[in-house]
């Protein structure tokens, strides 16, 4: 009795895990959706997108006929370019970032000194305002400064990030102090503990923040437009933007750049997807 | 010299490449800022007295609030020649408190555009080219019902649905005005008789399924391109689009309502100069030669299909356009140029229209989608007196 009682549970929790899983790849699909659409019609020229959008039908989400015309046609028009400044923008900006924000945070997690408290939060306050907010006025500074139209200035408001900062400083302090303090024995300094013990055990985060400055800069729409970036400073999303003439709107082509410009931040966090996820689990872990 | 605009860098490189060879001291470098953020950028940049732009593109509806905030260089010494040079509505447009701001490069209008198989599906005869044989809104309505009666999934639909530049000639048709009235243009007037007519009609041909739901401004061309539409009424630009396209198409003019004026929208993009600019010499020479010189302002149209705003441009460019769409578009050439002079009527000259655009935009979009139409329109009204107050 009791054996058949416990296969009946048995049997119901697998039939609730199928069905649970099941579920979970439909919601799953459902997100992948769009992007595969957009992906679909990016192999179709641009006068058949809407052709089989309705009534839906199998063609909508497929086509026998693919044609890589479209990806063709972006390669005269300025979006390689802008797809390698947008990487070379973004690069910089991760690496020179870094730097700033872990040395920032290193600070904020393990140097006691009067007033932490108080940067502290101007740095949580500093993520908090959107960008777009302080971007017109920060646009005038830079062009007083001369920094219109030129890679400094696209770089600059991307390096110090408060919400990495913020990240890096949560995973610091779980560092525990005995290893300051053997570190101290051992004759090292501020700077020595920073370089040999926190920068060492805290790649998963600094990957983490690395992509948070990264995704900054890919998606940086309104500040190169503020900035007057001309055709040789042109950034991915304002080159996928001109895409869409004032009168004629090619969206084969669109779908194409915006597949392009798609695979490039994709393929980066899944290859570090492992190391963002850990570094969200472990943060604030003692 | 910098040259600021939203089209594709493609569109200007030939008016840019013909006025170098003829000042070969004078460099033209051009910039393309995204249609959608091309107010927005300017107004920060030019407000910031950027002197990196020198000539920038002014959508013309927008040039009285643009030289009300000081943003455009006072072109009035070319007063005279520009008027010479360009049809009535494309020089006034231009003026300001009796000066001149900008010089006009290109002008539109509106076509009835016709898919020939759907039509012969039904059996409907097509609309004729010719102005005098006009067709009304009422007639077109009834012949899109029995074109998709016989399978065209629609029957009716405006480029852009939702864009006052495209429903102002149904209120006008209608009886019912701009929209603006008043000594500086800064009366509300939307809801008199013939705007309410022109807008329940309107509603009606998106309740009744006629046109559809759900497809946005300029997403709507593609749906004609691929056979999907009875009647698109459309720019010039699409001659150039669906010459390319596998859609058999014939173009008419533009409907007006039974009874009601003929109105078509006129109206595209001047050209000005930034105060701030260090180079306003060599920017009003390109000015020039872009507006007022023929063969200059026809290069402007050169890789774009659309109509030169100058009027010995417009003699030669037309033939070439109606050439461009071959059979499809016999008539063409007669046909613009009638609109051009006939039934053109610009949008009202008023520092208040931007946010009149603006808070129209958003009431075409409920209209559009179900609103009732005393309602909302009484609604916009009461939003624009508000705005136009703090002016």
């Amino acid at each position: 009795m009791s054996s058949v009682t416990r296969t009946s549970i048995s049997k119901r929790r697998t039939l609730g895990y199928i069905g649970l899983s099941a579920l979970g790849a439909c919601i799953g699909l459902l997100f992948l959706l769009p992007l595969w659409w957009t992906f679909v019609n990016s192999l179709r020229a641009g006068g058949d997108t809407f052709r089989f959008l309705d009534p839906l039908q199998w063609e909508t989400f497929f086509t026998l006929t693919p044609s890589l015309d479209n990806y063709a046609a972006l390669l005269s028009s300025d979006l390689g370019l802008a797809t390698w400044n947008s990487i070379f923008v973004s690069t910089v900006t991760v690496i020179i970032g870094l730097a700033i924000c872990s040395m920032a945070a290193f600070a904020l997690a393990a140097i006691p000194f009067k007033g932490s408290g108080v940067v502290f939060i101007v740095v949580v306050v500093s993520f908090l305002i959107p960008f777009d907010a302080i971007a017109i006025p920060l646009a005038d500074l830079f062009r007083d400064w001369n920094l219109q139209n030129t890679y400094t200035g696209l770089i600059l408001p991307g390096l110090g990030n408060g919400m990495a900062i913020f990240l890096l400083r949560t995973f610091f302090l779980a560092i525990p102090q005995d290893l300051v303090e053997a570190g101290r024995l051992d004759g090292l300094g501020w700077w020595g503990i920073f370089r040999r013990i926190y920068l060492p055990l805290s790649v998963p985060s600094l990957i983490g923040a690395g992509l948070t400055l990264f995704l900054f800069q890919w998606q940086s729409y309104v500040w190169p437009l503020l900035n007057g970036t001309d055709a040789q400073h042109i950034l991915g999303p304002i080159a996928l933007s001109n895409l869409q003439g004032q009168f004629n709107v090619d969206y084969g082509v669109m779908f194409a750049g915006s597949i392009v410009l798609t695979v490039i931040p994709l393929a980066i966090i899944i290859g570090f997807q492992r190391y963002f996820i850990q570094s969200v689990t472990t943060t604030g872990l003692k | 010299m910098n040259f600021l605009g939203p089209e594709d860098a493609a569109t200007f490189a030939p008016v840019i490449k013909a006025f170098e060879a003829k000042n070969p001291d004078i460099t033209v470098k051009y910039s393309q800022v995204p249609f959608d953020q091309l107010n927005s950028t300017l107004q920060q940049r030019l407000g910031a007295k950027d002197d990196t732009i020198d000539v920038y593109t002014v959508d013309q509806p927008r040039l009285s609030q643009l030289a009300a905030q000081g943003f455009l260089e006072d072109l009035s010494s070319l007063k005279d020649q520009t008027e010479a040079a360009v049809p009535e509505a494309q020089y006034s447009v231009n003026l300001y408190q009796d000066k001149m701001w900008a010089l006009p490069v290109w002008n539109s209008t509106q076509l009835l555009f016709f898919n020939k198989t759907a039509l012969d599906a039904a059996g409907v005869t097509y609309p004729s080219a010719d102005p005098s044989e006009r067709r009304t809104w009422e007639q077109i309505a009834t012949d899109a019902k029995a074109v998709q009666a016989a399978g065209t999934q629609y029957g009716l639909l405006l480029e852009q649905v939702e864009a006052y530049y495209q429903l102002q000639p149904l209120a006008e048709s209608a009886g019912g005005g701009s929209g603006i009235t008043g000594k500086d243009n800064l009366t509300v007037d939307v809801t008199n008789p013939g705007w309410e007519k022109a807008m329940k009609w309107y509603s009606d041909t998106f309740a009744s399924g006629l046109s559809p739901r759900g497809v946005g401004g300029f997403q709507t061309s593609p749906l004609f391109s691929s056979g999907k539409v009875a009647y698109f009424v459309g720019g010039p630009w699409d001659v150039g689009a669906f010459s390319k396209a596998d859609v058999n198409w014939g173009v008419a003019p533009m409907p007006y309502f039974e009874g009601g004026s003929k109105a078509t929208p006129t109206g595209s993009w001047s050209w000005g100069i930034n105060p701030a600019s260090k180079n306003k010499a060599a920017a009003k020479k390109f000015l020039e030669f872009a507006s007022l010189d023929t063969a200059g302002n026809l290069a402007t149209t050169e890789a774009t299909t659309i109509i030169p705003a100058n009027s010995a441009a417009t003699e030669q460019y037309l033939p070439k356009l109606e050439a461009l769409g071959g059979d499809h578009a016999k008539g063409l050439a007669k046909l613009i140029a009638n609109e051009n002079t006939e039934t053109a009527k610009a949008r009202p000259v008023t520092v208040g229209y931007i946010q009149f655009e603006e808070i129209m935009g958003k009431a075409f979009a409920d209209i559009r989608n179900g609103s009732p139409v005393d309602e909302r329109l009484k609604q916009a009204a009461q939003q624009l007196t508000d705005a136009w107050k703090q002016l």
